[in-house]
């Protein structure tokens, strides 16, 4: 039986497209965008290309777009550049969160306040609603920034993120978004809205890994984390990964372009298999069935299961899964997307099935099979 | 039996080879790593083959076995199963063997149980021990490398688990091990034994103790050393420092050296005596567990009371529960908490947890 891959929230193949775009610059026009030389030139321009082909699918202006080395670095960019500005005036900067963010803002946010700031953390419900109050009186303090992810990765909810970019706007406080699980599957104009800073990753699209990019919206200040040369606009120094920019500009195209289509085929294959598993398996939970969620994303909580031993058996069964996050060195941690949203009846295993390119009808069915099957045995081995 | 197999891979070189030999017999062969405690954020020498370690070490192997591996947090059981019951067993005045719970509770059982859920029709491990399947009747031997033999821990295991189980390393002796682990390219070939206790990698338990029991505990404070008349001779610095058998020093000049004899949690007093005073005629044996059915009164067998002691003849002279060996000859440190394990030659028939010597 041939492996089925249903953890494309976890990371993409790249893209043939992509591979294509990215190879030139590989091999011949290796150049370093900041020599003078024609080699230099070249890579200039291929940049400013990349530059202007993400600007474009994201709906910003080129100048707004720098390229990153990846979401967690883009996401620490936008935390720590933001509470550096505050800092910088001799302020102490609270940073707003929500709950269930990526640990790439949540421990960034963590480290402003261990660092004499103050981090707020706005809790959410298992409906998705963010605890409105918290927020209103967060903003009232005049926060360095407040950051809410589009689409969460491990439950696939998704905050009214331009909602609350209004309310902080309002307020006269900016918002950055971790739009990493959002783009290519739920439209991400960020031009139409007042989202000042936003997170996007290469590898989640089909990109290179270790790619990624942060829009910063005109007028919106952010001090550097990094210090070195005066690449993209001192925010992040050090020779421009061309061929990533390259590859990533290319996902990102694509990916906005074939988002709607693909949105509805993904949901029509997730509702599938999330109602073979509700009707196989009544005493599962979905996580955030009363919440808006995104096409690609479907964690089920499945009680008096073992986390491991499920994802163990899942892979044996030649189903490739995750848990609600990645763990290290074999210690479950407890996911803080659960918890928030579900306290303690946060329990069992967590498995999270993320679907894409490569997903099919038949795939599904045989990853339904699969669950039933191992879930099956786990009853029978946890009642003697 | 073919079919797929779940096989227990600490990271050291026994379960190494192990995994090697099942997938040369045409298993299906899962390995997988109990996480069984915390590890400590920094790194020590790497003594055991238990710590982050072993998991890494098991992952190399699993890779160049091709096979597929998998970590296990088993640490709610093990705490529960292994580490509060070698803490109380020092608060009572006894000398646990945690290896014993671990092998009983959770390597195989805990195991098995995870194992049915990843479609395994067994499991199996690097131990030194021979196992023989009749029809419907399993029973375990000593390991043919007497040396090595390990079946002195697997008395507890449930006698209806034993059709279940495989050790592929019974036949073998440690250095063809090792020869097989270099002939495979095994990351793990020349790997040092573990010789502490996992959860103990230093040898000194008594930081544990005082973690887990509070510091002020009786078992940690000081209490007299007393002769076997009762005089105190001494103070000693928590009992749960001591096991019997143990060499005394004391100041002030005894003829002959002295050894402990006893630890009454109740008055905090370690009795010491002349070596003489260690001996016993035969033990009484709690929590029995029997692969088979229980050898009758008046049966002669043979019992090991420590790992590395050696076995003894013994006459079983009461069945049931604590059952009564009495030895061919006197037996030193007879120590209540480690086990009496009982053999009938080669063939492991079960064992329970010394109580008392008699």
């Amino acid at each position: 039986m041939k492996p089925i891959y249903l953890d494309y929230a976890a990371t993409t193949p790249v893209r043939e497209e992509v591979r294509k775009a990215m190879e030139p610059l590989l091999s011949d026009e290796f150049g370093n965008p900041s020599s003078r030389h024609r080699w230099g030139r070249a890579a200039t321009a291929r940049l400013e290309e990349a530059r202007e082909r993400s600007a474009a699918a994201l709906g910003v202006a080129p100048p707004e777009v720098l390229f990153i080395r990846g979401g967690t670095e883009s996401d620490n960019l936008a935390i720590l550049g933001r509470a550096a500005v505050w800092s910088a005036r001799g302020d102490e900067p609270l940073v707003v969160v929500s709950a269930i963010e990526h640990r790439a803002v949540l421990e960034a946010a963590e480290s402003v306040a261990r660092s004499g700031g103050e981090c707020v953390v706005v809790g959410v419900g298992r409906d998705g609603a963010l605890d409105e109050d918290a927020l209103r009186t967060a903003l009232e303090r005049q926060p360095a920034v407040v950051s809410m992810m589009w689409v969460n990765n491990e439950v696939g909810l998704m905050l009214p993120v331009v909602e609350v970019a209004e309310m902080a706007h309002a307020a006269g406080v900016v918002f950055h978004t971790d739009a990493v699980q959002a783009v290519g599957k739920v439209p991400v104009r960020l031009g139409d809205t007042e989202i000042d800073l936003a997170t996007v990753t290469g590898h989640k699209i089909y990109g290179p890994k270790g790619t990624g990019l942060l829009v910063v919206r005109r007028g919106t200040e952010v001090a550097p984390r990094v210090f070195g040369g005066g690449q993209e606009q001192s925010l992040r120094p050090g020779t421009e990964d061309v061929a990533g920019a390259v590859g990533m500009s290319v996902a990102v195209e694509l990916a906005t372009r074939e988002a709607e289509f693909e949105a509805k085929r993904l949901t029509t294959l997730r509702r599938q298999l999330e109602e073979s598993l509700v009707a196989e398996l009544g005493s599962i939970t979905v996580h955030g069935a009363e919440a808006k969620r995104a096409p690609h994303i479907l964690s089920i909580g499945i009680p008096q299961a073992d986390q491991e031993v499920m994802l163990a058996g899942l892979d044996l069964e030649g189903i490739a899964v995750s848990g609600g996050s990645a763990c290290d060195s074999g210690a479950v941690v407890k996911s803080h997307v659960l918890l928030a949203m579900y306290g303690d009846d946060a329990r069992g295993a967590t498995v999270r099935f993320s679907l894409g390119h490569g997903t099919t009808a038949d795939h599904i069915h045989a990853a339904a099979a699969a669950t039933v099957a191992v879930v099956r045995r786990a009853e029978a081995a946890a009642s003697p | 039996m073919t079919g797929r197999i779940l096989v227990a891979m600490s990271g050291g070189v026994d379960s190494s080879v192990a995994a090697a030999l099942l997938v040369e017999q045409g298993y299906d062969v899962v390995g997988v790593t109990m996480k069984t405690f915390c590890y400590s954020e920094k790194a020590g020498p790497s003594k055991t083959c238990c710590g982050l370690d072993g998991i890494m070490d098991a992952q190399r192997v699993a890779g160049t076995l091709g096979i597929p591996h998998y970590v296990f947090d088993v640490e709610e059981a093990f705490t529960r199963d292994v580490i509060d019951d070698f803490v109380e067993e020092y608060a009572n005045g006894r000398t646990p063997n945690p290896c014993v719970r671990c092998n009983s509770n959770t390597k195989f059982k805990d195991l098995l149980a995870r194992g049915r859920v990843l479609g395994c029709d067994g499991i199996a491990s690097g131990h030194y021990v021979r196992i023989e399947h009749g029809n419907g009747a399993s029973a375990l031997f000593r390991g043919a490398d007497h040396n090595k033999d390990q079946s002195y821990f697997l008395w507890g295991l449930p006698g209806d688990m034993l059709p279940l189980l495989r050790f592929p390393l019974g036949d073998l002796t440690k250095s063809q091990v090792r020869s097989r682990a270099h002939e495979l390219g095994l990351a793990t070939a020349d790997k040092p034994e573990s010789q502490e206790i996992c959860f103990v990698p230093t040898g000194d338990y008594r930081d544990l103790l005082e973690k887990r029991l509070a510091p002020t505990h009786p078992a940690l404070e000081p209490g007299p050393i007393v002769d076997l008349d009762g005089r105190v001779l001494g103070q000693h610095n928590g009992y749960a420092g001591y096991t019997i058998g143990q060499r005394k020093r004391l100041g002030g000049g005894f003829p002959e050296p002295m050894f402990v004899v006893a630890v009454h949690a109740d008055t905090r007093e370690v009795v010491v005596g002349p070596s003489g005073a260690c001996f016993s005629d035969g033990v009484d044996v709690g929590e029995l567990n029997w692969h088979g059915a229980a050898p009758g009164e008046g049966r002669e067998i043979q019992v090991q009371i420590r790992y590395r002691a050696k076995p003894v003849s013994a006459t079983v002279v009461r069945c049931g529960d604590p059952l009564r060996l009495m030895f061919a000859e006197p037996q030193r440190a007879v120590t209540p908490g480690q086990s009496a394990v009982v053999y009938e030659r080669e063939r492991l028939l079960g064992g329970g947890r010394i109580l008392v010597s008699v």
